[in-house]
């Protein structure tokens, strides 16, 4: 219960009218639902626009989503001998990318692996980010004892080589599910970034704005959420762009070589059949088997990090505001070279 | 002195606490290795099974004694690990120590050498670029390292390989040193032996020295537009002087950390890499470790590969402290 | 008038009568160090042009110091780099700049090969900079930084390390100790005073100075000036002073120079210029900076703010403010022309300015009749009582942290403190002191180590610790008491809209209101405060509006909680000295119309005397965590009773030309380490009148019959025992 008669001094009431602005600035339903489409949609697209590496980046990817959604519907899933032995890329109409030796459509094939490729992507750049978000905001936050217990386990976590313990894990206990395939190989990808973000929530947790709605009593939940996190999410973005990544160069390494059962449809599997049974490496015959799913995961990972290069320009209020109104007044042209540089650094 | 003693603290402690993940993952989880290796053990001697045997055996591949209360276990097996006893192979019925022992220098060599070359690449190149900031060279070398950066160091691997390998057989295909050369102090043994890793290691530099190079480009810039620089400057200080003592080693300093960094990954690389190279090192035998269920050397191998890092990063963060003023003495972040 | 101007620049009784060459006029013989003809700096920006220095000519003469002044972004550090050929790229030097090192030879600055210029930089013409520490290579020692200056000029190293030494130690510093230390290891004072050294290794003719002392405490400006002074006669240097500080400079300067929009409005003699300065700039500006002496009601602000390069007004670029402003001075640009010999002014009415716009000096000053404060307080009720309060702080801690001792910094030690409603309590002292540190304890957000700070008589503490048994409850509490920070910079959330932050002190505060009328109280509020369109403003993020503007949005979220105390830390520090007063106008009109307190920190004490006299409220003096003296404004600044209190009064500058700098009534320039405070009275150790009893007796505050009291056993009666005590070493014996 909170009223504004809290006053024990006897009561001296302002006069608030004085403060209350006489003309009516209350906009239309309409009018706000434009402002915020204006400012979390229409502006970030913007932005994202005007970069280029943003631009192909963004196309790339939405390419790949398109493949694992459409793509999965519009093309048939490859059948045995449904076209001939190692058909080379373009040499018929049917089969765009080539046949593999048992006769099988490669872009079908690729096309079909994009499902479980993306879910695994994603469930570990989720889990990445989400683990790392966590841990540095309470730990950085908090600090104290906690801080101290949960920055010793991500040094740990941090020295510890992950794809040796990621083997021994899969081999142990091997994964069925894409999903849990894709937290199995981040699990101790959160450590670099937990401590990134940790000393950046230290940094952010000085900055007089904080103090200040810590002084007008704003709930901790809302200072994090409103006052921390918006801060953080460049890092958050470049390391959900770098888990994602990391998903995709071990899943295939570790399809290719064999170590994950091949209970879905991977690129790394059809490159592991391309490695083992075509024999790619001594003819020239099979090339194409192998080439297909290494430039489809190259140009996945390539889209990535261009994208993540691009997203740090939408969480840059400075960028943002002058997308948002065109108002002259605002001297910032120096900075955006700047910004670059900070996020390509950790790529 | 506290510094020190609170890193090498911190370094113990790592390996510690990957030799008790690697013991819970051998004995505490259900179908664990050494659940599995005493059922196989029972299933071998086909019904007559000597239980007394059969926990012996066990004991001897992964240093647990399956009869005793876990606690123990754990004392036994860690006593064991610290004194350098990490089982023996199901496989090659070798101690696993000795296998790994023997395999250990040449990974380091390996990755040590791809380590160092991607850096020195990366350092140069990121320098000149951060020189021509701007210009047509640094935006294309910027795209040149971000599509570099999208190749897997396997997929590189596998394509020299491919070319310089089987296809133009310019290098060998495997091994890490001629059939017919006997190891030695000659130098015929040293070319053989930079001979066969001329394929891993190129590939590994190749996929990697882009990240270094874009990292050193945005830590030179930032140190260009330094106050001290320009005091430099204008304190009429010769160029030579400017460009060695205040850009390059102001550059050079947080691409330590960054090396710390990769040491880590670079020697996880090491497993996919050497079974395609076919390079005897621990990645290799972890690697043969896995097709033949040999838990004993796929767990040696996971505490010897972060044994390596771990001291790896350590002596790094030590010499730090030599190198930057500032860490002296400090509390300093480890990473 | 064809005699020379005399100008002395001896210090401590010396006799170095230094005759200059008379006029700046071009005609006469020229023996100027340095000239400047038409000399401009353009860049080219996208939004157009950008001149930041404007065709500027000026004679700059042997030996003599030369104060520069100007508001931030009047161009003066850019006519600093142009001294040295040393503008950053893309801008371009053009014009004429002629140095002559001794009779007959001249140089032309602009036109030399790259390896002369090298060479004439530091052995000829050498800089300092505002931000010492980050003037050095932080991965190189000090040593490093004297012996590669010397070895790349070719210099002996041996003997030029001898005459560092002798630099060091005339600047207060231990040579082997700073010489031994690496850039990070020094504080603030040190190395700003170590860069000086450095930049004077070479023994330059002249020595550029861009804003030298900007960010240092003030006694630590004012120590560094007495010294700069006595360096200057002793290596007989010229010195160019750049800084926006008109009172700091008008004590050590020969001569003035007033830039405003990228030119020289007005130069001159500088007893001259600020006596009878004629350009109204130049006289609105003397008006603007709070000092010690002037009435309270004779400081105004300057209305309105300097322009911006690429949009430089036409004709006068001054008129858009001025308030003689004819058309004239719309369409042609007023040249620099002589009011009295040495004395030039670009202004047409100059004359008119000297009439219309007073000085305070130009007054009756001798009694403070008008120093009565707008209103005076009743007494009332304590908002805020502090009892006793320690704030202590551990260094360093970590994972292994037990292995090593941790340090404790001595924040804040034993401060007894009432806030009472509708007060002004001014807390001054050097940076490091603890004054921002008892004031977050006061507003509750710092927990103190030990003692008690009550609110309304409720422990603040308690009620936060055992919600229960309390007769007010946490979050009222917490409401009640806000806070305006120091830096306009971090001061708003960069990724929240003006609107949305303003929203949060409406949607967490004491008030139950709808959006809308959270609208209307937001955009009324800004236009109160004077940031119209409102409705522009809230929807513009922080980076997009000025300091000034940055502080006012501040303001209004502290005034929205409806608080009963408002901590103000520093948050007039950061703002151009023309801005201060008006802010300071704004926060003390708005707390008539909230009824709320302040407690105002600065390290500036004619800020906390505007501030705090105005408001008829206190003045608290701190040192190394203790009050030390605390009393009614008025009483603090007229009659100081602790000897700390007396070296603030000193370093405050007053606009005082006649008088020659003195050495600061204080031993040691530094602030000794608060992990190790010095036993007894802590200013022991620089205290002019430190007695053996002072040694191991702190002394408390006692107040007399005006609340106003100081911890100094000298305010104490005849027959304390600091009388039969013999002065400590060091300490010349007095009688008073």
């Amino acid at each position: 219960m909170k009223s504004t008669d809290t006053k024990t001094d006897g009561g001296t009431d302002i006069d608030h009218d004085l403060f209350d602005s006489g003309s009516d600035v209350e906009l239309a339903r309409s009018e706000q639902l434009s402002n915020a489409f204006t400012e979390y949609v229409y502006a970030p697209v913007m932005i994202l626009w005007d970069d280029w590496r943003a631009r192909i980046g963004s196309l790339i990817i939405l390419g790949y989503l398109l493949m694992g959604t459409i793509g999965v519907i519009l093309v048939e899933p490859a059948t045995l001998h449904e076209g001939p032995r190692l058909e080379g890329v373009f040499e018929g109409t049917e089969f765009l990318l080539g046949t593999d030796i048992l006769g099988r459509d490669l872009f079908a094939m690729i096309v079909h692996a994009t499902p479980a490729m993306l879910q695994m992507i994603i469930a570990g750049g989720v889990f990445t980010t989400v683990v790392a978000t966590i841990i540095g905001t309470v730990s950085g936050y908090k600090g104290g004892v906690l801080d101290r217990v949960l920055m010793t386990v991500s040094d740990i976590a941090l020295t510890i080589p992950g794809l040796p313990l990621v083997i021994v894990i899969v081999v142990i206990f091997p994964p069925q599910h894409p999903v849990t395939v894709g937290i199995l190989l981040s699990i101790n990808a959160w450590a670099g970034l937990a401590r990134a973000l940790r000393s950046e929530v230290l940094a952010v947790r000085e900055e007089s704005y904080v103090e200040a709605s810590r002084t007008m009593n704003v709930p901790t939940r809302v200072i994090l959420t409103k006052d921390i996190i918006p801060n953080l999410m460049p890092y958050i973005m470049v390391n959900f762009v770098g888990a994602a990544r990391g998903v995709i160069f071990g899943s295939v390494g570790l399809y290719f070589l064999g170590i994950l059962p091949f209970t879905t449809l991977n690129w790394g599997v059809i490159l592991n059949m391309a490695y083992t049974q075509g024999g790619s490496l001594y003819t020239l015959e099979t090339i194409h088997w192998f080439l297909a799913p290494m430039i489809t995961i190259i140009l996945l990972s390539y889209g990535l990090i261009l994208f993540a290069q691009g997203m740090d320009r939408v969480f840059n209020p400075r960028i943002r505001a002058r997308h948002v109104q065109d108002d002259a007044g605002t001297e910032d042209t120096e900075d955006d070279g700047q910004i670059q540089t900070t996020v390509t650094e950790q790529i | 002195m506290n510094y020190f003693i609170k890193r090498i603290g911190q370094s113990v402690f790592t390996i510690f606490a990957v030799v008790s993940i690697s013991f819970g993952l051998i004995r505490l989880l259900p179908g664990g290795p050494a659940a599995q290796l005493r059922a196989q053990l029972i299933q071998d001697s086909a019904g007559a099974a000597d239980m007394e045997r059969v926990n012996r055996l066990v004991e001897l591949h992964t240093n647990i004694q399956p009869s005793k209360p876990v606690w123990e276990q754990y004392v036994d097996y860690m006593v064991a690990v610290f004194q350098g006893d990490l089982g023996e192979s199901l496989w090659h019925n070798e101690p696993v120590s000795a296998i790994l022992g023997e395999a250990l220098p040449w990974t380091v060599f390996l990755m040590g050498t791809s380590l160092f070359i991607s850096f020195v690449i990366g350092i140069a190149l990121g320098a000149v670029m951060a020189y021509y900031e701007g210009s047509n060279f640094d935006v294309s070398a910027t795209s040149g390292i971000i599509l570099l950066n999208s190749i897997p160091y396997y997929i590189a691997a596998v394509v020299l390989l491919y070319f310089l390998g089987y296809q133009m057989q310019v290098f060998p295909t495997g091994g890490h040193y001629g059939s017919g050369v006997e190891p030695s102090l000659s130098i015929g043994f040293f070319r053989s032996v930079l001979y066969h890793s001329v394929l891993p290691i190129s590939s590994m530099v190749i996929t990697s020295f882009g990240g270094t190079a874009i990292a050193m480009r945005g830590n030179a810039i930032s140190v260009l537009g330094n106050d001290y620089l320009r005091v430099a400057r204008l304190r009429g200080l010769r160029d030579r002087r400017i460009t060695m003592e205040y850009v390059a080693r102001n550059a050079l300093l947080p691409m330590y950390t960054g090396l710390m960094m990769s040491i880590g990954m670079v020697f996880g690389g090491s497993v996919i890499l050497e079974e395609i190279f076919t390079y005897p090192g621990v990645g290799y035998y972890m690697f043969q470790a896995i097709g033949s269920r040999d838990y004993p050397v796929l767990m040696g191998s996971l505490i010897l590969i972060t044994t390596a890092i771990v001291i790896g990063i350590l002596i790094a963060d030590l010499t730090y402290g030599k190198i930057d003023p500032r860490v002296r003495g400090e509390d300093r972040e480890v990473y | 008038m064809t005699e020379k101007h005399e100008t002395n620049v001896a210090a401590d009784g010396g006799t170095v009568q230094e005759s200059m060459a008379g006029g700046t006029s071009i005609n006469e013989v020229d023996d100027s160090i340095l000239s400047l003809r038409d000399v401009s700096v353009t860049f080219g920006m996208e939004r157009g042009k950008s001149k930041v220095l404007n065709s500027v000519s000026l004679d700059i003469e042997r030996q003599e110091i030369l104060g520069v002044v100007g508001e931030s972004g009047s161009g003066k550090s850019m006519f600093a780099s142009a001294l040295l050929d040393a503008v950053v790229k893309p801008g371009v030097v053009s014009g004429d700049i002629t140095y002559r090192p001794g009779e007959g030879s001249e140089t032309d600055l602009l036109n030399l090969s790259d390896e002369e210029l090298r060479q004439l930089r530091w052995e000829e013409i050498s800089m300092v900079f505002q931000g010492a520490m980050s003037s050095f290579n932080p991965t190189k020692d000090i040593r490093g930084h004297f012996e590669e200056t010397l070895k790349d000029h070719d210099y002996d190293v041996e003997s030029g390390m001898a005459h560092a030494r002798e630099l060091l130690s005339d600047l207060y510093l231990e040579p082997e100790r700073v010489l031994n230390s690496y850039p990070h290891e020094l504080s603030g004072g040190m190395s700003q005073r170590t860069l000086i050294a450095l930049s004077l290794v070479l023994e330059p003719e002249v020595l550029v100075m861009d804003e030298p002392t900007a960010a240092l405490d003030l006694l630590m400006q004012r120590s560094i000036l007495a010294l700069l002074e006595d360096l200057q006669t002793k290596y007989d240097l010229t010195i160019v002073f750049i800084t926006h500080d008109l009172p700091l400079v008008a004590g050590l300067a020969d001569r003035l120079a007033v830039m405003y929009a990228f030119e020289f409005v007005e130069i001159g003699p500088a007893d001259e210029l600020v006596q009878h300065s004629a350009h109204p700039y130049t006289r609105s500006l003397l008006r603007a900076v709070p000092n010690l002496d002037s009435p309270l009601d004779q400081m105004h602000p300057i209305e309105g703010a300097s322009p911006d390069p690429v949009n430089v007004p036409t004709g006068c670029s001054y008129h858009p403010r001025c308030s003689l402003a004819t058309d004239e001075c719309r369409s042609t640009d007023p040249p620099l022309e002589e009011v009295e010999v040495d004395h030039r002014t670009a202004c047409f009415h100059w004359q008119e300015s000297r009439q219309e716009i007073p000085l305070i000096d130009d007054e009756e000053t001798g009694e403070h009749d008008s120093d009565t404060p707008i209103r005076t307080a009743a007494p009332t009720d304590t908002v805020v009582e502090m009892q006793d309060v320690d704030v202590h702080f551990e260094q360093s801690s970590g994972f292994f942290g037990f292995l090593g001792e941790s340090d404790i910094v001595h924040a804040v030690d034993d401060v007894n403190l009432d806030i009472h409603e509708n007060d002004v309590v001014a807390l001054v002292g050097e940076s490091g002191c603890g004054k921002t540190t008892l004031g977050k304890a006061a507003i509750g957000i710092q927990r103190p180590t030990s003692g008690e700070v009550s609110y309304r008589g409720q422990d603040i503490w308690e009620a936060k610790d055992s919600p229960d048994s309390t007769d007010i409850p946490f979050d009222e509490i917490r409401q009640s008491l806000q806070i305006i920070h120091q830096d306009p910079g971090s001061s708003l959330n960069p990724n929240r809209t003006i609107e949305s932050t303003l929203e949060m002190a409406l949607k967490y505060g004491p008030h139950d209101m709808k959006k809308t009328s959270r609208r209307n109280r937001i955009h009324g509020m800004l236009s109160y405060v004077g940031m119209n369109p409102s409705e522009d403003y809230a929807s513009r993020y922080p980076h997009q509006l000025s300091g000034g503007e940055k502080q006012r949005v501040a303001l209004v979220r502290a005034l929205m909680m409806n608080p009963d105390l408002i901590l103000a830390d520093e948050s007039v520090s950061a703002l151009d000295v023309s801005l201060r007063i008006e802010m300071m106008d704004l926060m003390l009109e708005l707390q008539e119309q909230f009824d709320t307190s302040y407690v105002f920190i600065s390290h500036n004490l004619s800020n906390a005397r505007y501030f705090a006299g105005l408001a008829d409220g206190k003045i608290g003096v701190m040192y190394l965590g203790e009050l030390v003296e605390i009393g009614p404004a008025q009483a603090v600044i007229e009659n100081p009773k602790h000897p700390y209190t007396e070296v603030l009064k000193w370093s405050t500058e007053d606009l005082n030309v006649e008088e020659e700098l003195e050495n600061p009534p204080i031993r040691g320039i530094d602030i000794p380490d608060p992990v190790d405070p010095p036993s007894g009275c802590r200013f022991h150790t620089r205290c002019p009148y430190a007695r053996e009893a002072c040694v191991t007796q702190s002394p408390s505050i006692s107040e007399d019959e005006n609340e106003h009291g100081a911890a100094c056993f000298r305010d104490r009666g005849e027959d304390h025992e600091y009388w039969d005590s013999d002065p400590i070493q060091g300490v010349e014996a007095s009688d008073d």
